[in-house]
């Protein structure tokens, strides 16, 4: 028998596919800001096409909805009736111990399981966690590099825009020497994402094959199920 | 007010964008007006520092330059201090009694490119003829004397006029091989001869990407461990006029600022004077609306090259650099480097040799990672790597767990 366990509500899927769809915009007209690889061969006058202006255009909605939804995360992180993801990732020596375990689950190739697979585990809560500190040095780095054409002090929703970004990215310019630096690693920083994606898709269907507990559907149906130990049957 | 009234939509609709504040309103104006007329008349009753001197206006007239040529200087002047027109009188008083401000002028390790620039214009300038007409004191490449003479000549100029003079130096300072610079016949090495100048200056003025940050003496391995003027005088203001050359144009700007007020022009956080370096170069390109439209320089000499392309892709650095070349230009304002076609190599920034000077833009061009010195690759070659790292770990973690992984429901059987 399985029994069928919520692991995510409806907004966290949301949340999920919103993120997808931002990194996915992200990294490709992100790329074409970086090395604009295809030439535009539309036979308007230079005035009408605007690729390079929509590529942009496109990168900063995406960072705009990343921003908005990384801020309900954070706030979910702790506030969340479901599941306050902040009690995974503090290290206590509960936490501790499943992050070491979920871990010797993974490298002994599912021949030990020594945790609750029906929660959130600490292992996955702290690989979640590395991709929000990843987004929040994109927002930075990117805040940083948006600012630079504001050097009038003026914008169109007022002056406390700019002095804001001012404010909160000033720091990465300096840390990072300029703006080729900050580029650099704005840049950098997408393959890391990039990275963690190819991992974090692979983990998870490892899982579902693995474990046969249907965890890719927790991020569609938002279900996973668990095999009752027989002697419940 | 009527929502639909014209003033209304017109509050809505015309938000300040891009907008830079050149008008701060009477008030303000009036008051700098007497500030600057009361510094004149200080320093017009002031004697020149030489008293030999000859007048402005014969100067003129040997340079075969009219009273309209100079008017015309007067005006653009004017304007590049970000003053209404009502000033102008005063910035040409200010280009008469500019002789009433010693300025001594030191080259350390550089090319003299920033003098250079001053002064081989195609046809005599006013930017030129002021460096001439300025009490320089001392200026290794322009005087006459030499040997103990110059050397004597420098002494008495930091005597005369102790806590006075504006000190202008050129070139960066070796702090890592001090050896590598050393001049006079009581030879003394770069940062020595900055240091002990800059003790009496009122102010120090690093003209030149060198000078200010260290510019191609400074750029990998950066074999003399060469810095900019502000890493080895402390203590002293100063201003950094940065780019390969300083446009003649703002170094004029900062002496004229100084002689209207005393005092020196608003500075950014690299302490650029902001009447010159609050500009991005990409912001005020004459290309930028064809970087917006997409289309591209691909290579040296093709269709998109001949039709005034943006020059993103061949490296331009615009989008990067602050410096008021696209509004000013260079050499009287006949051209600049993005106008003749070649793209901006970020001269005025910081490390530009490093970092901006490549043909490519900064993704694809050959720029070490932090902390791997030595090794040349993109930002591309080091994320794959990084990215084929990982697949590669999948793949073995894959193929392992095909082999040997252990089904879930086997360890419950
Ligand atoms: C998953 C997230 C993101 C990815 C993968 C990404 C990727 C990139 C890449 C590859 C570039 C080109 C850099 C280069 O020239 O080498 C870029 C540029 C840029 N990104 Fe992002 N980015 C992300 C998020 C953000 C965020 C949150 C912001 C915040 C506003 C942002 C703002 C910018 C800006 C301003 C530029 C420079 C564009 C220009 O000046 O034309 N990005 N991004
Ligand atoms: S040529 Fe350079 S500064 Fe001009 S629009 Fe293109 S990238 Fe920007």
């Amino acid at each position: 028998m399985y029994e069928k366990v919520k692991r995510m509500t409806a907004t966290m899927r949301i949340i999920h596919w919103v993120n997808v769809f931002s990194i996915i915009t992200a990294v490709i007209t992100g790329l074409y800001i970086a090395n604009p690889f295809f030439q535009s061969f539309i036979a308007e006058p230079a005035a009408h096409k605007y690729v390079m202006a929509y590529n942009r255009l496109f990168h900063f909605f995406a960072a705009l909805l990343l921003d908005v939804v990384s801020i309900v995360i954070f706030y979910l992180y702790f506030a969340s009736r479901f599941e306050k993801v902040y009690k995974k990732v503090i290290p206590t020596k509960q936490n501790l111990k499943e992050f070491w375990e979920v871990f010797l689950n993974l490298i002994t190739l599912n021949r030990r399981k020594n945790f609750d697979s029906t929660h959130l585990d600490s292992f996955n809560a702290v690989y979640f966690t590395v991709l929000h500190l990843l987004l929040l040095w994109m927002l930075f780095t990117g805040f940083y590099m948006y600012v630079q054409g504001l050097e009038s002090g003026e914008s169109a929703i007022g002056r406390w825009w700019p002095a804001l970004l001012h404010l909160a990215t000033d720091w990465v310019g300096w840390l990072l020497g300029g703006h080729a630096g900050v580029r650099w690693w704005h840049h950098f920083t997408m393959w890391l994402i990039l990275s963690w994606v190819a991992f974090h898709i692979y983990y998870q269907v490892w899982r579902t094959i693995f474990w046969k507990e249907g965890d890719i559907g927790i991020v569609f149906g938002g279900y996973k199920f668990k095999k009752q130990p027989k002697e419940q049957v | 007010m009527q929502f639909f009234s014209r003033e209304h939509l017109r509050s809505v609709f015309t938000k300040p964008t891009n907008y830079i504040n050149t008008n701060r309103g009477e008030a303000y104006y009036k008051a700098l007006y007497e500030k600057m007329r009361k510094r004149l008349d200080e320093l017009k009753a002031m004697s020149p520092v030489r008293e030999a001197d000859i007048k402005f206006e014969k100067m003129l007239d040997m340079w075969e330059l009219s009273r309209r040529d100079f008017l015309k200087w007067v005006s653009a002047t004017t304007a590049l201090l970000m003053l209404p027109p009502n000033f102008e009188p005063l910035v040409a008083e200010a280009a008469e009694v500019m002789n009433r401000v010693p300025v001594i002028w030191i080259n350390i390790q550089d090319c003299d490119g920033n003098s250079e620039a001053l002064l081989r214009s195609s046809a005599p300038t006013v930017d030129e003829l002021i460096l001439e007409y300025l009490s320089l004191e001392y200026h290794e490449t322009l005087m006459a004397a030499a040997g103990d003479q110059a050397e004597e000549a420098l002494e008495k100029a930091v005597h005369d006029f102790k806590g006075k003079y504006l000190l202008f130096v050129e070139g960066s300072i070796p702090v890592g091989m001090p050896e590598a610079f050393t001049i006079g016949r009581h030879p003394e090495t770069g940062v020595e001869r900055v240091q002990r100048l800059a003790k009496d200056a009122a102010a120090v003025i690093a003209v030149g990407a060198c000078a200010a940050f260290g510019g191609i003496p400074a750029a990998y391995p950066n074999p003399t461990g060469a810095v900019g003027v502000m890493d080895v005088v402390k203590g002293k203001p100063i201003v950094n006029i940065p780019a390969c050359p300083a446009n003649p144009t703002n170094m004029v700007g900062v002496i004229m600022h100084y002689v209207l007020t005393g005092e020196l022009p608003e500075l950014d956080s690299l302490l650029r004077p902001k009447f010159a370096f609050g500009y991005r170069i990409h912001d005020n390109c004459e290309r930028r609306a064809h970087f917006d439209a997409g289309e591209f320089v691909e290579e040296w000499g093709d269709e998109g090259a001949k039709n005034n392309f943006c020059l993103y892709k061949m490296g331009c650095k615009g989008p990067f650099t602050f410096n008021n070349c696209s509004i000013v230009r260079y050499n009287d304002g006949t051209n600049w480097p993005i106008g003749i076609g070649r793209g901006c190599i970020g001269c005025s920034e910081p490390d530009f040799w490093d970092k901006y000077a490549t043909e490519r833009p900064l993704a694809a061009s050959n720029i070490r990672p932090p902390g791997l010195n030595g090794v040349e690759s993109t930002v591309d070659q080091v994320g794959l790597g990084i990215l084929t790292a990982t697949v590669i770990g999948i793949g073995a973690h894959a193929v392992a767990s095909l082999v040997a992984g252990k089904k879930s429901d086997e360890n419950n059987q």
